[in-house]
């Protein structure tokens, strides 16, 4: 799907007759007025679908008509200004915003063709098979073993203590993580440093086994070492799984994504190949935003 | 302009790229007008205006630094994106042929130098009377791919591109005249030879400056026409 929005905002869109005049135009970020999605919002592969997303906190709508799909071992990162919607939009992805009372989500989002708006869909699994990893590292109380252990356990997806043994130490290597706590499983996981603790969040993620990690300014507590890490381990984590994340630093988003999207006031405003976005936008807001002009 | 320097939130990066694309238009400027004064040391056989425009050379070689360290800086302290990156991009490949251009100029003067400050009886003017000549059009041709890239104007910056193939046209016309002269009078080669060098130092000048002129439409439309033909740049910027 290919939308089109009007030639005025569209950059280098103009004939070249009128370049000159038409490239010193200027959108108004706050007043800008929406007409369409700039570029193709569909995957090659689409992992999940969404389509017609609109979101209200009460009376207030954060998203507006929203669709996106999130493509099979991609990592597609949402960018744009504060209060955009791009955090708002990702919860959608796995139902988070079911616990805010005043949030009311409608439109359609699919995972593998399934609705998971439906209302027979349980949540429960619907959040393992679309894991999230937040902003601030939030390990359990728990030990380092248990804070991988306890997922598979719940879920029932192991039976014995040496299958238990196994998953964790897979899990742990997957994460990247193994070699610097295979000697102190039963300690704290809180006991472990803030890019530690947050690779254990995603090692904790990925320990049921999702179809697709949803993270939420991951690195944003991080030192630029353990972002690094972390941006690593997401790269080797993109050949079996598919990431959407939300980040508020666009070099992180160029760094580390295939495709981009750009938000504004709770539209999606532009979404392609990371490389075309951040060499040459389309739409003047996200170009605006992407070079620092506004945000 | 206006859109590449103005309006980032952070006000000393609009500076600082503002400054970066000055710079390099003052070094258009002056590259034109050092082939302006070596093309006239020619025809008014003015040796001490020849020697001005060799020693010029180094101010535009000084620039050519000053703008490389710019662009590092601006590379490592801001990360530029979009359409910031592509200036950056554009102002060093620019600035590096603006540079040629510049030692092309130094060519021209040096055969000033060469015809007429030695024992050796310089070329008639009807054998040099090509250089001035092809000069104008060349001159336009780096003044209009200046103004280009100084308004980011894409749509003189293709005039420019057009202009270079009919230099390509006069050259070659100009090469078939010089012949003539061959023919008639072998003892001519010296000068033949050597005209022919410096016709060739314009043909260099015209070249660079069509790529002055493609760099800007990368910098403006973000799409790469260096090495396409003028119809294949016409249509893409139909696009």
């Amino acid at each position: 799907m290919n939308t089109t929005v009007d030639a005025a905002a569209v950059i280098g869109a103009a004939p070249v007759a009128e370049a000159r005049n038409e490239e010193a135009e200027t959108v108004n970020p706050a007043v800008y007025e929406f007409t369409g999605t700039v570029g193709d919002i569909t995957a090659a592969q689409p992992r999940m679908t969404a389509r017609n997303v609109d979101v209200w906190y009460g009376d207030k709508q954060a998203i507006f008509d929203v669709g996106l799909d999130i493509g099979q071992n991609e990592i597609i990162a949402m960018i744009g200004p504060s209060g955009c919607g791009k955090s708002t939009f990702l919860r959608c992805l796995n139902r988070m915003n079911d616990t805010i009372d005043i949030c009311r989500v409608s439109g359609e989002i699919r995972l593998g063709g399934e609705d998971i708006y439906d209302r027979r869909m349980d949540v429960v699994p619907l959040r393992a098979q679309v894991g999230m990893v937040f902003q601030k590292p939030n390990p359990f109380p728990k030990s380092i073993y248990d804070n991988i252990a306890y997922g598979p356990r719940i879920h029932g997806l192991v039976g014995s203590k040496s299958e238990l043994d196994d998953l964790v130490e897979s899990t742990l290597r997957k994460a990247g993580l193994w070699d610097e706590v295979k000697d102190r499983l039963e300690q704290p996981g809180t006991g472990l440093s803030g890019g530690q603790q947050q690779r254990l969040c995603i090692a904790r993620a990925i320990a049921v086994s999702p179809e697709v990690i949803l993270m939420d300014e991951p690195c944003s507590a991080l030192d630029p070492i353990a972002t690094a890490r972390v941006e690593e381990l997401m790269e080797e984590l993109r050949e079996n799984y598919t990431i959407a994340i939300v980040t508020h630093s666009m070099q992180q988003a160029a760094r580390v994504s295939q495709r981009t999207a750009y938000f504004h006031l709770g539209r999606l405003i532009e979404v392609g190949n990371t490389d075309d976005i951040f060499t040459q936008p389309r739409h003047r807001l996200t170009e605006d935003y992407i070079t620092g002009r506004f945000g | 302009m206006e859109e590449i320097t103005s309006g980032h939130t952070i006000k000393s990066y609009d500076r600082e790229l503002r400054m970066l694309h000055q710079t390099v238009v003052d070094a258009g400027r002056q590259v034109e007008m050092q082939i302006v004064q070596a093309v006239k040391s020619l025809e008014d056989e003015d040796l001490d205006s020849a020697n001005e425009v060799v020693l010029q050379d180094k101010d535009i070689d000084s620039i050519e630094l000053q703008v490389d360290d710019q662009i590092i800086h601006i590379i490592a302290r801001r990360q530029p994106m979009a359409k910031d990156l592509r200036e950056i991009i554009a102002v060093g490949k620019i600035m590096s042929d603006l540079e040629r251009i510049g030692d092309q100029a130094r060519r021209i003067a040096r055969l000033t130098l060469h015809f007429y400050d030695s024992d050796n009886s310089p070329p008639g003017y009807a054998l040099v009377a090509d250089i001035p000549r092809l000069a104008l059009q060349v001159v336009e041709m780096v003044h209009k791919a200046v103004d280009a890239f100084a308004d980011l104007d894409s749509r003189l910056a293709f005039e420019v591109i057009r202009m270079n193939s009919r230099l390509d046209e006069e050259m070659k016309a100009a090469l078939r005249r010089l012949s003539t002269y061959l023919m008639e009078d072998a003892r001519s080669v010296g000068h033949v030879v050597d005209i022919t060098l410096g016709l060739r130092a314009l043909e260099r000048i015209g070249s660079h400056a069509a790529y002055v002129a493609r760099h800007t439409i990368f910098l403006v439309k973000g799409k790469d026409v260096r090495h396409e033909d003028p119809e294949t740049v016409q249509r893409e910027l139909m696009d």
